[in-house]
């Protein structure tokens, strides 16, 4: 392309925006971009875009930028430009003869006591002012005033003039200033600086080029946008249309979408469905009998202890067990019953069975399915919020979903267990290598820990699963064999979603929100 | 679940040939045990193990019988496990222990020096079983001591806690248990095992000197045992004599692997116990369990050889005979895990080796469907994220000021934890907008306008309820922007309902949470089902929230289907 046709094409091209800019600019001489605004209709928004988009395409170039630091009260400053800095308040309080204890001074000047501390705190660093008897506060006699009457002076100048030129300070002032401005952060600061940043353009020589053949150009009426007008009457036929930067990359914006790890976890509910499996849902709060007894987690358990799960304030159990199921895993506890167990050997107590609970695993919706009656054959699955009395960090939510559930038949067995979990690592993890681990769950026997090689996260742990024991089973009225299954999918999910930290899955940040992809 | 640390060399001498990291890694599914780290220069291997009931597992000499056994070098018939020998050595325990911690147990290990490596192994096993299976000494604790110093018969009595005397573990002069119980550490961790009860265990000796005062803290003169001691007294207390007894089993057999010679000790009890009135240990617990070759065959799916079941248990430390129609299993003496025929059938899929059984399908059809509530909140969903709001997830458990004082609310009946970690999570919503007004909170910078929604679920306090509370599915949606009003809100839900062909009808109402004249109650085809309306300024002040922001809530689970 030659230089010619290069300025034909970028002045078709040009905004009208741009076309303002240009007519106000020389290459001779820069001009300041105060001055772009006081010759136009445009706004410093629009200048700044246009200019912007200029010099990108080398029409204009910044010869000069300057930064300007201009001090300003912030909401304190301002407070403290009527009434006085808590410092100054303080001392002329002194001064007056004033007897006062740390403790009263907050009420006596009404000041937040975390101003004071810190007044007081500088006060007694600099000796300005010390405890005497009795923890009265007391004046150093002949101590350096000159910080405080500084400041004092230095929010007056401030306040006079609206705003002043850092650069136009005093030394000692601008010391005074470093420490109590604040830049955009919230801690308070008494005084605000921004920085006011201008510059200045002139036109390139490609730039000289493109604004003679605008100034030239005979003014044809070009078309911005097309309008339902045009095209009744047909006038877009004599106008041609103006050419857009269609490489500029458009701005984001906030559409209507699922949140990105409920639309993974659809994704999940769907295989699951595509599977077989149909959806159990139970209560957020459980007793200790569905959450651990019915699973066979004795009552002495170590899980179930204080420090493991959330307790319900009020009320603090729940009605009486149902008949027979209380009584038959009460005595599968005991002694095992007549589930051919041997039981735990100790003292099943009613009362903690009722004490409610915030449930604590999803297998306490497989208990309340096997009791409630669940097909033969049946495949179920849960998605169930679970809670863990554990302090909040990256890798613990205050509530996290448990994907887990249960399948029943006569053909289930070891074999078709880990056939079922391949199915799983192939589905839900895209995995063809699997590893399964002897694991123990206190509900499973054999109990297996499924490991699969993940496309992109390598060996990773998918997954536990085992045969229920004739103790959780037959309690419930259960007889024939039954797999209960769990997957970790949070990981995954996490990956996918591009994110490090669990809590972010339950992020209030929109912006975090509307950045997170679909996961795949 | 226990983590331990093993040291290759220890791991090295018990089995008694070199041992790479690599190896002992894929011995490990034996014992359901899992390899953490490695640290190549010191040796020092964490290893997490699973299995919450097999204690014996819990240290290099318990991990090392298992895996030895499988590689036949080593055997789990300890003479001392078979039957009890005749002791010469005694402790007599006095009746009055029997409300607060009935039973001892002991022996003697002797011809084994202790050096560095054993005291720290026998600290690391002492802490995992204590902590863990005797759940912080409430079942089971340990003492171990320096058995030359000791005068037999021991006594094990209970002593009221201010009479008895002496110095404890970390300390220069002797105390009450009283005491100890205030002041020590120790005392202060342990003390409340036995503080409820009127007299307090204590272990002397013969002539007067006092051992410990279990389960809390061991004397300073006898109970520290030291790097050069030859003959090691250990003993074990605790409120079920089986665990007791399986306690003092498994440290027997750690020492006899190390070398030593075991030496019995005979507990007098006061009373008849479940193993006599004298009590020789350690001693066999003789769990013997019988399963059908049947049993097996339908939990793995597949014809097993009855000398195929015999040959693994045996390798995985059973004594196992062949009968008839399956297999008698003896148990050995140091695990006491065996519940069920089951738990038999496991250990012989370990032994064989979880990789030898071929994956199968299951061969039965069913049909896959979502719960009915599930599938109307994905309809919802749907709808709401068309109209162009953006779905947000919340946690559940929140602050109790997010529902009630923010909200204007207070005093309202929530769901709430006892046992409060942090004040952020002591309640379950009962609501759905407060987490989307906290969305709103944190994104003041995220471009305007703001259509958010939530469908998930909320907890009500419900008096008739069996789990005194009902679990209900909310929909809440709110738009925030400088011109959101009632109308554009009004519109959607006008859509909504349309959509899901819901009859509903709204009616004034004045709500707290709302602006009044801005609020209505939503009913559909009769029923009261939420609220809609311009959130009250005084709300959005409480919350920080500087835009004007119009809501609605929806309780899912109470539309007629």
């Amino acid at each position: 392309m030659t230089l010619s046709e290069d300025v034909d094409s970028l002045v078709e091209s040009l905004h009208p925006l741009e076309v303002t800019v240009i007519n106000q600019l020389s290459s001779q001489r820069e001009t300041a971009d105060t001055a772009l605004l006081e010759g136009s209709d445009l706004d410093a928004a629009r200048r700044d875009m246009a200019c912007g988009w200029l010099t990108e395409k080398q029409v204009i170039e910044c010869v000069r930028e300057t930064v300007r630091s201009v001090v300003r009260l912030a909401e304190t400053g301002e407070s403290y430009a009527l009434k006085g800095t808590p410092e100054a308040r303080i001392v002329a309080l002194l001064k007056r003869g004033d007897e006062v204890s740390l403790g009263e001074l907050a009420t006596t000047l009404e000041l937040e006591q975390a101003e004071v501390g810190t007044a007081v705190g500088a006060l007694r660093k600099s000796a300005v002012i010390t405890t005497g008897s009795g923890g009265l506060l007391e004046l150093v006699p002949g101590a350096d005033l000159s910080a405080v009457e500084g400041v004092t002076g230095l929010i007056a100048t401030v306040h006079e003039a609206g705003s002043i030129d850092q650069d136009d300070l005093t030394d000692d002032q601008q010391k005074l200033l470093s420490g109590l401005y604040r830049k955009r952060g919230k801690s308070k600061g008494v005084f605000r600086v921004d920085e006011h940043r201008s510059r200045s353009y002139q036109l390139t020589r490609l730039g000289d080029a493109v604004a003679g053949r605008v100034r030239d150009r005979v003014p044809t009426e070009e078309i911005g946008q097309l309008t339902p007008e045009m095209l009744a009457d047909g006038s877009w036929k004599e106008k041609s249309f103006r050419r857009y930067n269609i490489s500029l990359r458009p701005p984001r914006v906030g559409v209507g979408r699922k949140h990105p790890y409920r639309a993974y976890l659809d994704r999940v509910k769907a295989k699951m469905v595509a599977m077989g499996f149909s959806q159990m849902k139970s209560p957020l709060v459980q007793n200790e009998f569905w959450n651990n007894d019915a699973l066979f987690m004795p009552q002495f358990h170590p899980a179930r202890d204080i420090h493991d799960a959330y307790f319900v304030a009020e009320p603090r159990h729940s009605a009486p067990i149902p008949e027979p199921f209380y009584s038959n895993v009460a005595a599968a506890h005991a002694d095992g019953g007549n589930t051919g167990s041997i039981g735990w050997n100790y003292n099943f107590r009613e009362m903690q069975a009722r004490r409610l609970v915030l449930r604590s695993q999803g297998t306490a919706d497989s208990a309340h399915k096997l009791a409630d009656g669940a097909d033969v054959p049946g495949k179920y699955f849960s998605i169930a919020r679970c809670f863990r009395y554990d302090q909040v960090d990256a890798t613990h939510a205050p509530d996290f979903f448990q994907v887990e559930g249960i399948v029943l038949g006569d053909d289930i067995n070891f074999r078709t267990l880990l056939g079922l979990l391949k199915m799983f690592a192939k589905e839900l993890a895209r995995a063809t290598e699997v590893k399964f681990l002897p694991a123990y769950f206190p509900f499973t026997e054999p109990s297996v820990e499924m490991h699969v090689k993940h496309p992109t996260l390598g060996w990773m742990e998918l997954g536990g699963a085992g045969l229920l024991r004739p103790e959780v089973t037959q309690p419930l009225g259960v007889d024939v064999p039954v797999i209960a299954w769990g997957l970790g999918l949070d990981r995954m999910a996490m990956v996918a979603l591009g994110i490090h930290d669990i809590r972010d899955l339950f992020s209030s940040d929109l912006g975090m929100i509307r950045s997170m992809r679909i996961p795949q | 679940m226990p983590t331990i640390t093993v040291h290759r060399a220890d791991l090295e001498r018990l089995l008694d040939e070199p041992f790479e990291a690599d190896r002992f890694e894929a011995q490990l599914a034996l014992v359901k045990g899992e390899l953490d780290d490695v640290d190549p220069e010191t040796g020092e291997m964490r290893v997490e193990l699973n299995d919450t009931n097999r204690p014996d597992l819990w240290c290099v000499e318990g991990i090392t019988r298992q895996i030895g056994i499988h590689l036949q070098k080593k055997t789990s018939d300890y003479a001392f496990l078979q039957q009890p020998e005749t002791p010469t050595r005694e402790i007599k325990v006095d009746a009055g222990l029997a409300e607060v911690r009935p039973y001892i147990a002991a022996c003697i290990a002797r011809g084994v020096t202790v050096d560095d490596r054993l005291l720290t192994q026998l600290i690391q096993t002492q802490e995992k079983v204590c902590d863990v299976f005797g759940r912080k000494r409430k079942g089971v604790a340990i003492g171990i001591y320096s058995a030359e110093k000791l005068a037999f018969p021991l006594h094990y009595e209970a002593v009221s806690p201010g009479e008895s005397q002496f110095v404890p573990l970390g300390l220069d002069e002797p105390l009450s248990l009283e005491q100890i119980v205030q002041v020590h550490p120790k005392g202060r961790e342990y003390g409340p095992i036995v503080e409820n009860h009127g007299r307090w265990p204590l272990l002397r000796d013969d002539a007067g000197v006092v051992l410990s005062f279990p389960p809390v803290i061991n004397s300073s003169t006898v109970g520290e045992v030291q790097v050069g001691d030859k003959e090691l007294f250990l003993e074990v207390t605790g409120t079920n004599l089986r665990q007791v007894v399986l306690a003092i089993n498994l440290l027997a057999t750690n020492m006899a692997d190390w070398g030593a010679t075991i030496e019995p000790v005979r507990v007098c009890f006061a009373e008849e116990t479940e193993f006599g009135r004298e009590v020789t240990t350690p001693r066999p617990l003789h769990r013997q369990v019988t399963v059908p070759l049947d049993d097996f065959n339908k939990a793995l799916g597949e014809d097993t050889a009855v000398d195929d079941v015999v040959a693994a248990l045996s390798a995985y430390g059973y004594q196992a005979e062949a009968t008839s129609d399956g297999v008698v299993a003896s148990v050995p003496s140091y695990r006491d895990d065996i519940l069920h025929p089951v738990d038999v059938i496991e250990d012989y899929a370990i032994s064989r080796g979880y990789d030898s059984f071929e994956a199968a399908m299951p061969s039965d059809f069913t049909v896959g469907s979502l719960d009915p509530l599930e599938r109307l909140s994905d309809t919802v969903r749907e709808q709401l994220a068309g109209m162009g709001f953006q779905e947000v997830l919340s946690n559940i458990l929140v602050g109790r000021e997010e529902l009630t004082d923010l909200m204007e609310l207070h005093g309202a009946s929530l769901v709430s934890v006892s046992n409060v970690m942090t004040a952020s999570y002591g309640v379950l919503r009962n609501a759905i907008l407060p987490s989307l007004l906290r969305v709103e909170r944190e994104s003041a910078n995220a471009g305007y306008p703001h259509p958010l929604f939530e469908v998930g679920e909320v907890a009500i306090p419900t008096a008739d309820d069996p789990m005194g509370s009902e679990t209900r599915m909310h929909l809440s949606a709110m738009m925030a922007h400088a011109e959101a009003n009632f109308s554009e809100m009004a519109a959607r839900l006008e859509m909504l309902c349309y959509y899901l062909g819901w009859e509903h009808q709204i009616e004034p109402t004045d709500h707290a949470s709302y602006i009044p004249g801005r609020a209505a109650r939503i009913t559909i085809a009769g029923w009261e089902v939420g609220l809609i309306g311009e959130i009250s300024p005084e709300v959005l002040e409480n919350w920080g929230i500087t835009v004007p922001c119009v809501a609605l809530e929806i309780n899912l689970s109470a539309i007629p289907e």
